[in-house]
């Protein structure tokens, strides 16, 4: 409904009527911002092509973007579910130990980057995705790859190093 | 009258330096450690931002790739409550009122509680 969620009474207003036959189901993401937070990037990576038609159809639709684009809002829901659906089924303890980090540390990222590089190595080896932060200064060491985050609380082991994954020579 | 005069040979020097030696560095090393002191301070404060510019740009990034999801999911269930509630409009009024004089989607700003539940 609006953005504050409507309450009277103190009893929160659900209405549980479920959508009409005519649109198609589709089973809901159902993870909470720390699993999404640490998949996000695999996420970006797979579903990029859906996440841009769903956005476009937006822009194109402006007022009725919600009714005019829920086969695209299907179809990334669906692709989203895929990315964390395989990540569970590869990664399991790679992906808990980097959520339950964020989770721990106020989902700040730079807290949990050994468990983010164990995640970054076994999702790239089962599913070929890179985590990859787009125009960033060249010259530079991604952020995500440094071994010295000068902001997080804990140092970093000695001799834990980040996982760079091998460039495609193209 | 004879005027008084300096005597003959002038006055004495009068001391006016105190006879110590002079403690500490030389001024100009002094500017050269504090200028030391604030160039290491403002490199790292560079440093600093920098970084901060980077974790700022990984975390928009991760939420620019969730965007279209949560949207999708939050319009889903929109269009759920908007469907309800014409169903809900037209078995109660027998037809469906336009209230809006547009064809955007209007966000309602309040909520009905269905008597009963059908889930």
């Amino acid at each position: 409904m609006s953005s504050r969620k409507p309450i009277f009474n103190q009893q929160v207003l659900y209405d549980t009527t479920p959508l009409p036959d005519s649109i198609p189901k589709v089973k809901e993401l159902g993870a909470s911002s720390a699993p999404l937070l640490s998949a996000s990037f695999f996420i970006g990576a797979r579903c990029k092509d859906y996440n841009d038609d769903f956005m476009k159809c937006k822009t194109e639709n402006p007022g009725t973007g919600e009714f005019e684009c829920l086969k695209e809002g299907r179809r990334i829901t669906r692709c989203a579910r895929s990315v964390i659906d395989d990540i569970n089924k590869s990664c399991l303890d790679q992906f808990r130990a980097h959520w339950s980090c964020l989770d721990d540390n106020n989902h700040q990222l730079w807290q949990c980057r050994p468990a983010e590089w164990k995640l970054n190595k076994c999702v790239f080896e089962n599913l070929k995705l890179v985590k990859e932060i787009p125009d960033q200064p060249k010259q530079s060491t991604p952020v995500h790859l440094r071994t010295k985050q000068i902001y997080a609380h804990k140092g970093i082991p000695i001799g834990t190093q980040p996982f760079i994954p091998p460039t495609t020579t193209s | 009258m004879p005027q008084d005069m300096p005597p003959v040979g002038g006055y004495g020097a009068v001391q006016y330096k105190r006879n110590l030696p002079a403690r500490g560095f030389r001024p100009a090393t002094l500017l050269a450690i504090s200028g030391g002191v604030i160039i290491f301070g403002w490199y790292k404060l560079i440093v600093g931002i920098r970084e901060q510019n980077e974790l700022a740009r990984e975390k928009m990034w991760s939420r620019i790739h969730l965007i279209p999801l949560l949207q999708a999911e939050e319009d889903r269930d929109l269009v759920r409550r908007h469907l309800a509630d014409q169903a809900r409009e037209k078995k109660l009024l027998g037809e469906n009122l336009k209230v809006y004089n547009s064809d955007r989607y209007v966000r309602p700003t309040f909520a009905i509680t269905p008597g009963h539940t059908t889930k």
